[in-house]
């Protein structure tokens, strides 16, 4: 009896591993999809999408060099813009969102669990539903530059950092900021002396996800920006485009593979951190 | 070092702000006083302590006893009344500015600080030179017994050692007064016994006053030199250990201190010529000299009682008209001594009874089942008005 179960059981797990297996395939996909052709030659990429790239079908690294060389802006000016903005974006929505969801989760009153529900709410509104009047809203504040775009990148992360932030310092016990407090620390002093450093674990997985989100954004830059001034990597690789409307694929792959690349490797470089960060909120210690 | 007054010290929740704190959750069980402006947590709350006196305030979960102590340290803000460290106004004094240190049920320690850091944390934020910052932080460390620990994180160390950190912590500072909250109630059975010992051992080798809190009368009796007894909101006694052992104000003090607890009769208190004697069970006991004079200097007159008997003060067997009669319902071995229920009086007596005495008379032991005779002296009983209140009193 107990067997029958137990195999039941067994098929049922393996026939959800294959179900998983395949989901997992059409994920990949794409982007493996992604990464054989920026190796192949422009007019295969159509034809033999998913041919591995062999023969007379090898492009070797042309495509790279074309895709950075194309046209007048120079690539690494795009790379470092796009630096810029996510560096700045993210250390702004790390240290403010934090600090405001510090106190929203102790202080309880009234004005703080509206400014939460507002922050849960802007979550759901989407984007393109405020473009037009944020866009006009930038250019008359000045914040069409990269240095002051990373503010209205603060205002739209704020929501999810806030959420994730309030939940995390609500699982702090709250004795070890009134020992804070005893031994001699003020606010200020009790937020980046103690705070700060507990909240490590859900300031790098925060941190992941706005940085993924502010260095793939393609609308906002390209709506707030001056485009001939100021061009990320997304928009780079919107210029690839020909003026008849050709576009050459290869190329276009291989720039999408190499603004993948810094975000996979500061993702396998946190990676352990993220798991430490779950782990240290499952278990009381 | 120094003394601490608390005068008339008030706390209220308003109505309208959820009390939210773990500790005593209680709130909804226990009867607190409700007033216009809300829930009275700690009402009237007067107590002098001396200098490096040992204060313990004990009572059952959510009678106030933490919101008093968090009161002291700051964390809580008075309602009304006056606070005073070494004669000096507190009731609006940060925390920090107080110059007192606390010690937390969940030890508190700084996760990402190392036991060293931990410890020093205070004295660097006071700005105290490194070498002397390095000097107390070993000192401390010796005499609890954690200098090999000094540089582990806290997550790597067992419940007792975190919180002999967090009494490092504590002490490092040199404070005038030491805040413990329910210190020891995180540790298992055999580790708090011996943590006992050691804060007892501490106290003679730290010069500061202590106040305590406790929901457990063993490390009330143990540790304290006065005790505070505390329901709802409300001081009940103050005293030595042995003084609310002895003579406890109330029936709530009596049940509260001893294990087990004090048996209650009810019985009636009559004055024949000026002498007290108690009527149970058509015997008559009559009250010690001492009793007598309490209860005359109190002008008492004789009237329905609830008596009073503490387990350890009833003797077992032997003969003649005064002895109660019951039967043995269950019998406790407890090692050195053997807990007896007896169904007698048309209820349930406990009886505490040293295994040595057990042995010296009945060989055999006791049966479930079996008759025995009880009786008790004029001199260990307590005298309860029907409203709760020690007569002697």
């Amino acid at each position: 009896m107990e067997k029958n179960t137990l195999s039941a059981e067994n098929r049922r797990k393996s026939i959800l591993s294959a179900v998983l297996g395949v989901i997992c395939i059409i994920y990949v996909l794409p982007v493996v999809a992604v990464v054989i052709n920026s190796f192949k030659v422009n007019t295969f990429v159509k034809t033999n999408t998913f041919d591995l790239p062999r023969g007379e079908m090898w492009a070797g690294f042309t495509n790279f060099i074309k895709g950075m060389t194309f046209g007048n802006y120079p690539f690494w000016k795009s790379a470092m813009y796009s630096a810029l903005i996510t560096v700045l974006s993210t250390a702004l929505i790390l240290l403010f969102t934090s600090m405001a969801a510090w106190y929203i989760a102790r202080v309880n009153s009234k004005f703080c669990k509206l400014v939460y529900y507002l922050c849960v709410f802007s979550m759901v509104v989407p984007f393109q539903m405020v473009m037009f009047t944020l866009s006009k809203t930038a250019d008359k504040l000045h914040l069409n530059t990269p240095w002051t775009i990373p503010i209205v990148y603060l205002g739209f992360g704020a929501g999810l950092a806030i959420f994730m932030f309030v939940g995390f310092v609500k699982s702090i016990p709250i004795e070890i900021e009134e020992a804070a407090s005893i031994d001699g620390c003020g606010p200020l002093r009790t937020y980046f002396s103690v705070v700060f450093p507990m909240l490590r674990p859900t300031m790098i997985s925060v941190g992941i996800l706005e940085i993924m989100w502010v260095w793939n954004d393609y609308l906002l830059p390209v709506l707030v920006l001056d485009i001939n001034e100021y061009r990320t990597i997304p928009i780079h690789i919107q210029y690839l485009k020909g003026s008849y409307g050709t576009v050459d694929l290869g190329a276009t792959m291989a720039l999408i593979l190499m603004s993948i690349i810094p975000v996979i490797i500061f993702y396998l470089a946190c990676q352990k951190y993220i798991i430490k960060g779950v782990a240290a909120g499952a278990v009381k210690g | 070092m120094a003394e601490v007054s608390l005068r008339h010290i008030k706390k209220i929740y308003p109505n309208t702000e959820k009390k939210k704190k773990k500790d005593e959750p209680a709130h909804r069980t226990t009867h607190l006083k409700v007033t216009a402006e809300g829930i009275v947590a700690v009402d009237d709350f007067n107590l002098e302590i001396k200098d490096r006196e040992f204060i313990v305030l004990v009572g059952p979960s959510g009678c106030g006893k933490s919101t008093t102590l968090r009161m002291v340290a700051g964390l809580e803000e008075i309602s009304g009344g006056e606070l005073l460290i070494d004669g000096k106004l507190m009731n609006d004094v940060a925390p920090k500015d107080r110059d007192i240190a606390m010690v937390f049920q969940s030890y508190a320690l700084y996760p990402h600080m190392t036991v060293r850091e931990n410890m020093a944390f205070p004295l660097k934020l006071k700005k105290v030179p490194q070498a002397e910052i390095d000097k107390k932080v070993n000192e401390a460390a010796e005499i609890l017994g954690i200098t090999e620990y000094l540089e582990r994180k806290p997550k790597a160390l067992s419940g007792g050692q975190r919180q002999r950190v967090a009494i490092g912590r504590a002490i490092v500072r040199e404070p005038k007064v030491l805040l413990m909250d329910e210190p020891l109630s995180n540790l298992d059975a055999k580790l708090r016994n011996q943590m006992r010992a050691e804060i007892i051992k501490l106290r003679q080798r730290i010069n500061t006053t202590f106040l305590y809190v406790t929901h457990d009368q063993t490390e009330a009796m143990t540790l304290g030199d006065r005790i505070v007894i505390m329901k709802d909101g409300e001081v009940q006694q103050i005293g030595t250990p042995q003084e609310v052992f002895d003579h406890p104000s109330n029936l709530f003090v009596s049940g509260f201190i001893g294990v087990p607890q004090m048996n209650y009769f009810d019985a009636k208190l009559v004055k024949t010529d000026g002498k007290y004697a108690v009527e149970l069970d058509g015997k008559t006991i009559e009250l010690s000299p001492e009793k007598q004079e309490r209860l005359a200097a109190n002008n008492v007159e004789a009237q329905d009682i609830t008596l009073g008997v503490r387990p350890e003060h009833i003797a077992l067997f032997g003969e003649g008209s005064q002895m109660f009669h019951g039967k043995v319902d269950v019998s406790e071995m407890m090692g050195s001594s053997v807990h007896l229920h007896l169904q007698s009086l048309g209820q349930d007596v406990i009886v505490i009874v040293p295994t040595m005495d057990l042995q010296g008379i009945h060989h055999d032991g006791i049966s479930i089942g079996q008759e025995i005779a009880f009786t008790f002296g004029g001199n260990v009983v307590h005298v309860f008005a029907k409203d709760g209140k020690n007569l002697e009193f």
